[in-house]
């Protein structure tokens, strides 16, 4: 008998003395989770949980919001403003009104000098809503610039500018309830189980309790590839010939919903003249994709009762990012397949607020959707604010990738990053190191004084991060959700609420404007901007609240609204927010633009996530139990390849493209192509580098996903030496 | 007087020990989240009666009611039981590795709700992989303890710090009791156990038995979003499964431990899967197809030296079996020699030299006893060691060690008090003491050959390992004798021609003992021959030096046995001893370095030898967010 032993040993399991569990919504990707941090008796943040009755995530979290009670006190956070003259000088500690005071005369003084657009102010996505609306009406209504954009443009301007070009708004028009009602869905460059583990859940969940076709185009064999019942392998960058091909298929087979192209779009002659270029046989040699397989597809579409497509960076970052998602939109329209249960086209978002900049951060406009060209928007924010209309401009100005090219010119002398990390985000990062380096006067606010940019900064506020502060987040299916305040900011830093208001004050319009004290104020505030018939983005039913029993509310969420699950789908009504009111059927004419493999640069270069790491890693490469799964930069290759260079597994190689070089390590895997590698974009002084990162035409959005490189053999000792320089976090 | 021992013992565990907490009556085992989903909540609707390994289900019926039903766990010291109707039953980890998308939420979700830090994973993900692109597929395993029929952990520990309980059949480990040898983590053939360097200690997944005792799931299944990991009464298949199988390409074979895992593995496969890991295995497809473990020559043929690597954190262990193993043969040498009439050895006894090596002998165990005690992870509680003398060969080999050198300590000063006062008489008690040292000595040899003979380290696990020893023992102690009689002068050289022979047997006993087990490792499949690969490999060269050594010394001392050199060419003796001594610590060193596990797949980098190995010789590991321990010593 080895058990049944009478005397007990005592069973320890840990406790962590949880006294209260607080509220909040996620701070990773826009998912949208509601989680619950574990608050211990001395009001220490220690544990981490789902919200188990939040529709969302109904009490799952990936990985990242398990440990995210960690990120308080990670590594690297700021606690005094710092300021230095020169880039080559030490920072020195200052104190926030003589910080402020300083930021407000450099801004006036290089404005008063070169003119306003001279000083510019790229933001993020990671900001509460309330914050994103107040940076609007200081950057719009205070400072004046319009060189004012988001970190967005690197991961959803092209979903925004498809949306708006279909459908006359942005708005990604579904949810993730469209899971359980649809009979076919097209995963368009977009990795669930990497990315967004608990949509992957959503969809998982859907399909085990109704099995549906699930097809995946990507180039490289992903998780959910391989649990598609059809991967499409596609050749990288050709997403618009598949798309085109599709359609052809579905229109020279009759299999389109005639009724619907009728009554709800327009366009549709045009695009049938442009598909008509596109036939399987002379498509498939293109994409890759075999003509028989696309044929197959399209009838699979266009058959399904209800289809959808949801599509992540894989679309967004290529030359042709706007127009896929068009192509996406006019898959779902020819099919009559938005606005329905099921059937819809869905963009599965960035960041975790990256919605909340795009609906009120006046970086592309003005607050609610609202356009800077159409003067009754104008008018109508000006007198809302209490300012002159006049002094807003009247078109948009630059974009963030714009923006650095005209700093390198010198048309812009001063910067403002808020919470976004350049230097290693953007692509061809050695360009961006040496565009940082001509600027008079660069400010960063971050969480984080090691954020990268910090090297190249005039001055750095310390911001306070995600739950230290209160406010709203915007998910992926326009889910509003509440933000509150778990624990106070670490240190002296502030909320960057805060520090809008606060500097504010030392422009003229600050004393016009009313910049309220609380978020919620501000809250109302937007609830008043969003009133209006025809206007989707309505939030004006909702208060915190009613979010916070409800779990997070989706928009249209109108004045006196009490049924939760009306925001669910937009244009439900076939009516869109077009001038005609009817939805865009947009041809796709398609230029190849790509950077191709060629003789000196032999493989294609595709980037993207890991699951356990979240853009620069300034949060989860200081957290162990997240870093520890790739705790240095890697490239997939496949072995085939790797072993006529004569290159080893797990070793280092020196990667080279026409515009930069990095070190990685190999691991080689048939998940990708033979003339194809992929690097995980998240490392600092790694393969953002070497991407060309040519801009699409509508969104500004860079294409980081098609280069070429060349792989070249290192000396190991120096590679190991370079990595372990380049990974303090 | 066990029960003196035992008090005893108990207080001087209290020393240090930890406070333990106070519970209000009443405190909720766990507490529930609200509105907590369906999918976090135990289902067992129907139980069947007996396992695949048709062992009852029921646990109070397995042990045949030694136990009653509805006791406490004591979880934290709460005194509150559990209203989990089945919590008497076996319960079991349900894995669809069809579903797996190795996304860490469970891994996380265990080391959050245990307060893990990162070099600490009760449960880990790995992978293998198979096919070429696009026809590509990779399984991942999520992987923690089984919870196994036949816990090899439990009965491996010396310190008895595990217990299968009735309850759910959760086997649970005390690290409080846990003195850190670390044998648990070579005997679990899924890499359960987690040795914290640098709490000294093991510690292993709970089952979440403060969850199952409110009726939800473990943390890791509650967390999983592939739909992968379930939990429930073993034998049962969850809702919207199809199998429960006992394996899956990756998995050990379920016949050493009985592991109360089932699985779900439907979608078709490769003939290979590989891993990423830089372990030297891959899987390939039998006819019946389940998957079995085969070399896979990860860095070709070439050979290499690699000398440094032979030092690993297992040193202590080569010097505590050599040392031991020289001490053993020696004393049976100088103790037997006599009694049976040997001249020489009466000789060596008489001129003092026997009481010389003595002293030498137990200077030898004491410093192998040290090596031993100071390898545990907390040295101060190496009186546990013999805490389960009813189960562990670990207990049992200490013992056997402990009594050998405390009765040749007793041998030692009785034949010194004959020797100096000249008083014949006691040598009788010597010898008393003499056949006691040598009872210990042997029962302490087997148990130390005993304790590798472990199913998840084939390398070990062959009769080899008993070669090895015994040739050391007699080798070694037989080379340490003539070590003395060497400087003891020229009066004893004759000794040196008796004690040849001896050498001689235990080289040829030795070097048969690694033929056979190359032999066998040539035919082999899996860890066994993963760990040949790399000897003839990675330490390829070192490798033939020392079978040629090998060879080299048996020839040697025969030689010098006929051609009885005399005068100062009897120094000539010195070349074989000194080659004899470096041939037994590489071959023991390799030995120690060379075993493969019979663990589960890795990953990349977490949870691959070779990556751990990198990142400790570059200072990768010098950051704690690298999940990697650099080395401590």
């Amino acid at each position: 008998m080895i058990f049944g032993r009478k005397d007990q040993k005592p069973i320890r399991i840990a406790d962590k003395q949880v006294k209260e569990w607080k509220y909040t919504t996620c701070g990773y990707c826009s998912t949208g989770c509601s989680i619950e941090i574990g608050m211990n008796e001395q009001g220490k943040a220690v544990a981490s949980r789902g919200v188990a009755d939040a529709d969302v995530n109904r009490g799952k979290l990936c990985i990242k919001g398990i440990f995210e009670h960690e990120l308080f006190d990670a590594a690297g956070r700021g606690n005094h403003p710092l300021v230095r003259d020169q880039i080559h000088d030490q920072y020195k500690e200052t104190n926030w009104d003589s910080a402020l005071d300083t930021m407000g005369d450099k801004i006036k003084a290089i404005q008063d000098q070169y003119g306003k657009d001279a000083f510019a102010i790229v933001s993020t996505g990671q900001l509460l809503t309330e914050e994103f609306y107040t940076l609007g009406k200081l950057a719009r209504g205070c400072i004046g610039t319009n060189n004012y954009d988001g970190n967005t443009t690197l991961c959803m301007a092209s979903a925004v500018s498809g949306y708006k070009r279909s459908f006359g708004s942005d708005g990604p028009p579904g949810c993730y309830d469209d899971f359980s009602h649809t009979d076919c869905l097209i995963a368009w460059g977009s990795n669930l189980p990497e990315q967004h583990p608990v949509i992957y859940w959503r969809l998982k969940e859907a399909k085990e309790k109704r099995n549906f076709p699930l097809i995946v185009v990507d180039p490289r064999v992903t998780m959910l590839a391989q649990f598609a019942d059809i991967h499409l392998p596609i050749s990288p960058g050709t997403d618009i010939v598949l798309q085109n091909a599709l359609m052809h298929v579905i229109l020279k087979e009759g299999l389109e919903d005639k009724d619907y192209i009728e009554k709800y779009t327009t366009g549709i002659e045009a695009l049938t003249a442009c598909v008509a270029e596109f036939d399987p046989t002379s498509a498939a040699k293109i994409c890759g994709i075999d003509e028989d397989t696309i044929r197959h597809v399209a009838r699979l579409f266009a058959k399904a009762g209800k289809a959808m497509s949801i599509w992540t960076m894989g679309l967004n970052q290529s030359t042709h990012g706007s127009d896929a998602i068009t192509g996406c939109n006019s898959l779902s329209l020819i099919t009559g397949n938005i606005g329905v249960p099921g059937g819809t086209s869905l963009s599965i978002t960035g960041q975790c607020n990256a919605m909340g900049t795009r609906e009120w951060s006046s970086c592309s406009g003005l607050p609610g959707y609202r356009a800077l060209e159409k003067e009754q928007d104008r008018n109508d924010i000006a007198e809302f604010w209490g300012i002159d209309p006049e002094f807003f401009p009247k078109k948009r100005g630059l974009a963030q990738t714009d923006i650095f090219p005209a700093i390198e010119t010198g048309q812009i002398k001063g910067l403002w990053l808020v919470a976004t990390n350049p230097m290693t985000s953007m692509p061809n990062t050695s360009r961006i190191r040496k565009t940082l380096e001509k600027l008079d006067f660069l400010v960063v606010q971050d969480a984080y004084k090691d954020v990268e940019t910090t090297q190249y900064a005039h001055m750095f506020l310390p911001a306070a991060v995600w739950a230290e502060k209160e406010g709203v987040f915007t998910n992926t299916e326009r889910r509003v959700n509440r933000v509150t305040n778990v624990q106070a900011p670490k240190g002296n830093s502030k909320s960057d609420f805060w520090i809008f208001s606060e500097l504010s004050k030392r422009f003229e319009n600050g004393h016009k404007i009313t910049f309220p004290v609380t978020t919620e104020e501000a809250f109302e505030e937007m609830k008043t901007l969003s009133k209006g018939a025809g206007r989707n983005l309505d939030i004006s039913g909702m208060t915190y609240e009613k979010i916070e029993k409800a779990r997070g509310l989706q928009w249209p969420y109108r004045e006196g609204a009490t049924n939760n699950d009306e925001g669910a789908r937009l244009y439900t009504d076939g009516k869109f927010a077009t001038p005609t009111g009817k939805a865009n059927l947009i041809p796709l004419p398609w230029v190849d633009n790509n950077e191709h493999p060629c003789e000196e640069y032999p493989f294609w270069l595709n980037t993207g996530r890991v699951v356990e790491h979240f853009h620069t890693r300034t949060r989860t490469g200081k957290m162990g139990n997240l870093n520890k799964y790739s705790p240095t930069p890697y490239m997939e290759m496949n072995p085939d390849a790797a072993a006529k260079l004569g290159i080893k597994h797990q070793s280092y190689v020196r990667i080279a493209s026409r515009r930069g070089d990095a070190v990685v390590m190999v691991q080689l895997t048939q998940r990708v192509a033979p003339n194809a590698v992929f690097i995980p974009f998240h490392f600092h002084d790694c393969v953002n580098r070497l991407c060309l990162g040519l801009l699409d035409p509508h969104s500004r959005q860079p294409a980081f996903k098609q280069s070429s490189l060349r792989i070249e053999h290192v000396d190991q000792k120096l590679a190991a030496k370079m990595n372990r320089e380049r990974r303090t976090y | 007087m066990l029960d003196k021992l035992e008090q005893f013992r108990d207080r001087l565990d209290q020393i240090g020990a930890a406070e333990k907490p106070v519970v209000a009556e009443g405190t909720p085992i766990f507490e529930s989240r609200k509105g907590e989903q369906s999918y976090a909540k135990l289902a067992d609707v129907e139980i069947f009666d007996v396992n695949t390994y048709g062992k009852k289900i029921d646990l109070i019926e397995r042990t045949e009611g030694k136990l009653p039903v509805g006791r406490s766990m004591n979880i934290n010291e709460n005194k509150a039981v559990g209203d989990n109707p089945n919590r008497n039953k076996q319960h079991a980890f349900h894995f669809t590795a069809d579903n797996c998308i190795g996304c860490h939420a469970c891994e996380a979700a265990c080391s959050e709700k245990n307060d893990n830090p990162a070099h600490i994973a009760f449960r880990s993900v790995g992978y293998v992989e198979s096919g070429s692109y696009p026809d590509y597929k990779r399984i991942n395993i999520s992987m923690a303890c089984n919870h196994c029929d036949d816990p090899v952990c439990l009965k491996g520990c010396p310190t008895k710090a595990y217990t299968k309980h009735v309850e759910y059949g959760a086997v649970l480990q005390d690290p409080d009791t846990c003195f850190g040898c670390g044998y648990c983590t070579w005997v679990c053939p899924y890499n359960a156990p987690q040795l914290d360097p640098i709490k000294g200690q093991v510690s292993k997944c709970n089952m979440c038995v403060d969850r199952l005792e409110i009726g939800l799931k473990p943390a890791c299944v509650s967390a999983c979003l592939g739909n992968a990991l379930n939990f429930g009464v073993v034998e049962n298949t969850p809702e919207n499964r199809v199998q429960a199988k006992t394996s899956m390409p990756g998995f050990p074979d379920p016949s050493i431990t009985n592991p109360n895992i089932r699985f779900q593995q439907t979608t078709s496969t490769q003939r290979e899967m590989t891993r990423t890991d830089n372990m030297p295995l891959k899987y390939h497809k039998q006819d019946d197809g389940s998957f079995r473990s085969v070399v896979d020559e990860k860095d070709g043929k070439e050979q290499w030296w690699n000398l440094a690597r032979l030092s690993s954190r297992e040193n202590p262990l080569v010097i505590f079996t050599l040392f031991s193993q020289a001490a053993m043969g020696a004393f049976a040498l100088i103790f037997l020699g006599p009694l049976l009439g040997v001249e020489s050895l009466i000789g060596f006894a008489e001129s003092g030299a026997g009481l010389s090596l003595l002293v030498i002998l137990m200077a030898m165990q004491a410093i192998a006893l040290l090596m031993s005690t100071l390898h545990l992870g907390k040295p101060k509680r190496f009186y546990r060691g013999f805490n389960n003398l009813a189960h562990s060969p670990v207990s049992r080999e200490g013992l056997g060690v402990a009594l050998f050198f405390g009765f040749m300590g007793a041998f030692t000063f009785f034949q010194g008090i004959a020797w100096f006062f000249e008083l014949g008489l006691f040598n009788y008690v010597a010898n008393a003491f003499g056949v006691l040292a040598l009872i210990g000595s042997a029962g302490g040899l087997f148990y130390m050959y005993r304790s590798y003979r472990i199913k998840a380290r084939p390398f070990w696990d062959h009769w080899q390992t008993a070669c090895a020893f015994v040739g050391s023992t007699v080798a070694l102690g037989t080379i340490l004798t003539a070590l003395v009689a060497i400087i003891g002068g020229a009066q004893l050289y004759p000794l040196l021609f008796d004690l040849a022979p001896i050498a001689i047997t235990g080289l040829v006993i030795e070097a048969f003992g690694l033929y056979m087990h190359a032999k066998h490792l040539n035919v082999e499949q899996g860890e066994g021959a993963a760990s040949h690969y790399v000897q003839c490999t990675t330490f390829g060269k070192t490798y033939m030096l020392r079978n040629v050594a090998v060879a080299i010394n048996v020839l040697a001392v025969s030689l010098l046995g006929l051609l009885a050199p005399s005068g100062w060419l009897s120094l000539l003796w010195l070349l074989p001893v000194i080659s004899i001594v470096l041939a037994s610590t590489v071959s023991r060193a390799l030995f120690y370095v060379l075993v493969i596990p019979t663990t589960m797949p890795g990953a990349f980098f977490w949870k691959n030898k070779g990556f751990e190995q990198h990142a400790r010789d570059v200072g990768l590991a010098d950051m704690p967010q690298v999940g990697v321990i650099p080395d401590l010593h």
